[in-house]
């Protein structure tokens, strides 16, 4: 397939070099219907893209069939997209053929089950490691940055071995296709052939030899930490962090760890961890949860080894007792090695989650042996003082600082948590590893159950402002009207304020959600509130008022509901509510084609990346196409003028539009042909005469001046791309194709798309409109209001309407032709009304609002009525 | 059948999402499930007794939902059989319908979709 479709890229590129100096040049009716064919590829595409994004959403039941032929069609729609342009553009975006295989090779890989993983480095120190790496560290690695770099909480220093090394070992040992060839003899059923292949694969591992580069980034690593800690014998804990592990599977205890390994052994521990990931157990595990051979991707964690005094485990719920209120802290002398495999007695301490976290109950072991480090590597275990057998080993501030630690922990990770943690010898405690902790919902925990708690409590705030971050919590209000208030807020509090403030930040690692009555979900607290994941509503308009200092709440962030008083039942109803689908090996899979597929890098046209080569989606090359295409056309206006078939002007309007129009026949008036611009009387087009009467239908393009709070909004922007240089530059980058019967237009009005394609005649058969909207920038929610919005006006207008994300297209035909024209202009007052409507959808309310203010609009101006009782289709 | 016994359900996919995701969410809307992803083992337990409804895909690798659809008619003529296909055409449609299938749903397709066929398979299963 590959080399078919190079062969067939050179061929054409020398077909488009030949044909450029020797043949005339296409007709413009020719090179519009190009135009045409882009348009319609370009809408199947975004469809496409749309419908698979829905897919993630969790609604749906889909199977791998359907990821492969979507992915098909789409790709299908994308060669087509490329080749069109190439025609149209003859031979100047033929770097775009190369840009969409790359994609494309990556995708199909993923779907014929190789993963595809991020190349990186292949040593990565904590400090320098970010949630998007999350991939070529593992999770466990991941999490431990995020604990360290965004939390703040002590770690051990120390670095990742990534994926990128895995791979790396895997293709210098010919492991890839091996791995594929031993596990297609793979029976479950067969125990001992499982066991015989598992030590063959593992032998493999162990025999291999490390790439250099590998191991100079290594001791690169090493080098670093090592002046970071001058005249330390340096060791560390080598642990396993494989892609997947940690995070919704939870592989625990299942790869090997080392302890305590010196410099020169590093990376020998590092193989042996390799080959831990293909125990018999752990082949087993990995086989019957669905997952392939090659999702498999080690990265290792090396960490400088804590000498700890105390070590322990933390479960912030008390998995075993099912109480919901409860944290469970065992704790030993020594490492914590045989705390986690259970060899020794340890000391259980029951705490409440709710702060100031009483400890409940402590039950004292004999401790009688731990385990401490051997001064030239590896560790010992060794016989605890008799004074110290039956002593407590931590102190009750110690527990409560270990409790609040890891809810603080929780509340990031928003799921229970397992976490070892360790105190050295000078008294510092260190979080060595957390990862979610997996709970069956226990009998009494039901929906009806946690519908019962919630039933006994009054609802203070419902849908009454914008969700930033959900989440559920339950805790004390504290309400803070200066930074004196703000300096006092205890941990675990609701705070609940006046405005959104940038200077609340710096409480937001104590609190467990924020309140406030203004404030916008684009604004900068909303943002490091969604970086620390504490569950956020803003604009309320009333939380300060109804809520005081000391009151007991319950804010589900989720369902945007404020509950008078505690519901533990449903903080732990949703941190621990299962979620199968996220588990799947078709939801992952899909997950990772649209990560090659859906995001939108290209965004400003006038950018030095807006090329081919700046392509790094499916969607990147969408948007490129579409742009080029329009230009193209455009500039075969301005440079034919002369050609019989096609007039190119430009559209003088009260409405700054920057309009190119290319007259295909009949669609401006006669004797105008010296002039350069046109004004709206001129266009004979009969679409886009109904078109411009309703884009400019008084009241319908608003003028009035921007809120504070869109102020805000656009402010977020600027980090991207100036928004106020926006407009200007697209001055004169509309275009509308016209001829008397057909009205083709694509205008881009800030950051909203339009596309429009009509033909309006006397024969009602052959009457159509086309309307798609297609939106950005805003948040999601918004987003998917405005659609709804849009929706529902062109439902009322018997419209079909279709809405996938936040993509609106709305079809209509063989209607007369004075109920066509009555359509389009809808479309224009439709256009005109949302230019700036995003900022004012606050809440759900606000969809139903808008779409009677603009029938009262359109009908003050007797532009259309809802119902004319047509069939539609 | 009586109204105090749980309505069965039989899916058969050779997906094996399809009957994770299906399975749960039929059972906690308070049905009686079984799901398989190879015919053979569903024609099987179809000797070993009568579902209620059955929800079958139509082209599977290696084995032909249409054959289990009439293997599933010709034992029980009064199983309801929903058909659940991402290859809908006029063609199998026809088909289908002439064998006397209840319900034919495209995939992908919401949870709520096929719940709310199998609740319209169930009471015509309970008025007959």
């Amino acid at each position: 397939m590959l080399h078919r479709l190079i062969r067939f890229i050179q061929d054409i590129t020398g077909y488009m070099q030949q044909r450029r100096s020797l043949e005339p040049e296409y007709p413009f009716s020719k090179l519009f219907k190009k135009f045409q064919n882009i348009l319609a590829s370009n809408n199947e595409a975004l469809e496409l893209i749309a419908d698979m994004g829905d897919k993630l959403g969790g609604d749906y039941v889909f199977d791998k069939q359907y990821i492969l032929s979507t992915y098909e069609q789409l790709k299908n729609h994308v060669f087509r997209l490329v080749l069109d342009l190439n025609t149209l553009a003859p031979g100047k975006y033929v770097r775009l053929f190369e840009v969409f295989e790359d994609i494309n090779d990556t995708i199909q890989q993923e779907l014929s089950g190789k993963w595809v993983l991020p190349q990186g480095d292949f040593a990565i120190l904590y400090p320098a490691l970010n949630q998007d790496m999350y991939e070529l560290v593992g999770s466990k690695n991941a999490n431990l940055a995020d604990i360290r770099n965004i939390l703040d909480l002590p770690t051990p220093d120390g670095f990742a071995i990534t994926t990128s090394a895995f791979r790396a070992y895997l293709e210098r040992n010919g492991l890839c296709d091996y791995l594929v060839q031993a596990m297609s003899l793979w029976d479950p059923d067969d125990e001992k052939a499982c066991e015989e292949i598992a030590s063959e694969i593992q032998a493999h591992f162990l025999s291999g030899s490390f790439p250099p580069e590998m191991t100079r980034q290594v001791e690169t690593a090493v080098d670093a930490l090592q002046r970071s800690n001058p005249g330390k014998m340096l060791c560390f804990a080598v642990r396993s962090s494989a892609w997947g592990e940690d995070s919704i599977h939870s592989f625990a205890g299942q790869y090997q760890s080392f302890l305590n390994v010196p410099v020169h052994q590093l990376l020998d521990s590092y193989r042996k961890v390799l080959a831990s990931a293909y125990a018999p157990g752990v082949l087993a595990y990995r086989h019957e949860k669905g997952f392939q051979v090659q999702e498999l991707a080690m990265s290792a964690g090396c960490q400088l080894m804590v000498n700890a005094a105390v070590s322990g485990v933390i479960y912030t719920l008390d998995a075993l007792s099912g109480e919901t209120d409860t944290l469970l802290i065992t704790a030993a002398w020594g490492l914590g090695a045989p705390v986690v495999d259970g060899s020794v007695l340890t000391d259980r301490f029951k705490v409440s989650r709710t702060p100031p976290h009483a400890i409940s109950s402590v039950v004292l072991a004999q401790k009688s042996t731990m385990m401490l480090l051997e001064a030239a590597g590896g560790t010992k275990t060794v016989p605890v003082p008799d004074f110290r057998q039956h002593e407590p080993c931590l102190t009750s501030e110690q527990v409560q600082k270990l409790a609040e630690t890891a809810l603080l922990i929780e509340r990031y990770f928003k799921r229970p948590q397992d976490i070892e943690w360790a105190i050295d010898t000078e008294g510092k405690m260190v979080v060595l590893q957390a990862r979610p902790l997996h709970i069956r919902t226990q009998p009494g925990c039901t929906a009806d159950h946690v519908a019962k708690a919630m039933s006994d409590h009054a609802i203070l705030l419902n849908n009454q402002g914008i969700v930033v971050q959900r989440g559920v919590v339950a805790g004390k209000v504290f309400v803070v009207r200066n930074d004196n208030d703000l300096m006092n807020t205890p941990t675990g509090a609701i705070l609940v304020a006046r405005h959104t403030s940038p200077r609340l930040a710096r409480v937001m690692r104590r609190i467990q959600g924020i309140l406030t009555d203004v404030g916008s979900p684009m604004g900068h607290m909303a943002t490091i509130a969604r970086e620390f994941r504490v569950p956020t509503i803003v604009n309320t308009t009333v939380a300060t008022r109804i809520l005081k200092t000391g009151d007991s709440i319950t804010l589900d962030a989720s369902q945007n509901i404020v509950y008078s008083g505690l519901i533990p039942e449903l903080c732990y109803d949703e941190i621990t509510s299962e979620d199968v689908f996220e588990e799947s090996y078709e939801y992952r899979l899909l997950r990772r084609i649209l990560r090659n597929v859906s995001p939108l890098n290209l965004i400003d046209p006038h950018d030095q990346n807006f090329k081919p080569s700046g392509c790094q989606t499916v969607h990147d090359i969408i948007r490129f196409v579409h742009e080029k295409a329009v230009q193209q056309l455009i500039h075969l206006g301005d440079t034919r003028t002369a050609q019989a078939d096609a007039t190119s002007k430009r559209l003088k309007c009260a409405i700054p539009l920057g309009l190119t129009v290319i007259d295909i026949g009949g669609g401006i008036q006669a004797g105008n042909a010296m002039a350069r611009d046109i004004n709206p009387e001129d266009i004979a087009s009969t679409p886009m005469k109904a078109f411009l009467k309703g884009l400019t239908a008084p009241g319908m393009w608003s003028t009035e001046p921007m809120s504070v709070d869109f102020g805000s909004f656009m402010s977020s922007l600027t980090r991207t791309f100036s928004a106020a240089s926006e407009s200007a530059r697209y001055t004169n980058r509309n275009l509308a194709v016209v001829s008397a019967e057909y009205l083709d237009l694509n205008l881009r009005l800030g950051y909203h798309f339009n596309i429009i394609d009509a033909y309006v005649s006397d024969k009602p058969n052959d009457n159509y409109v086309y309307f798609r909207f297609l939106g950005g920038v805003t948040d999601v929610t918004r987003r998917s209001r405005r659609a709804r919005f849009i929706g529902e006006v062109l439902e009322r207008f018997n419209f079909r309407v279709d809405i996938r994300g936040d993509l609106v297209v709305g079809r209509i035909k063989k209607l007369d032709r004075d109920i066509m024209i009555e359509k389009i202009t809808i479309i224009g007052c439709l256009v005109a009304y949302t230019r700036q409507l995003d900022v004012q959808m606050n809440s759900d309310d606000d969809i139903h609002q808008h779409v009677s203010d603009f029938f009262k609009g359109v009908c003050i101006h007797d532009i259309g009525s809802e119902n004319d009782g047509i069939n539609t289709g | 059948m009586t109204s105090d016994q749980k309505t069965t359900v039989l899916i058969l996919d050779d997906e094996p999402i399809v009957c994770k995701r299906l399975k749960p969410a039929l059972e906690k809307a308070g049905y009686e499930v079984e799901s398989f992803t190879r015919s053979r083992e569903a024609m099987h337990r179809l000797t070993e007794r009568q579902f209620d409804v059955a929800i079958t895909d139509l082209k599977m690798d290696g084995l032909d939902g249409m054959a289990f659809l009439t293997e599933v008619k010709k034992r029980y003529p009064e199983t309801e059989v929903i058909v659940i296909t991402g290859f809908a055409t006029m063609e199998t449609a026809k088909e289908s319908y002439q064998k006397g299938v209840f319900d034919f749903v495209a995939k992908p397709f919401k949870l709520g979709e096929i719940l709310e066929v199998v609740k319209k398979a169930e009471a015509k299963r309970r008025s007959a």
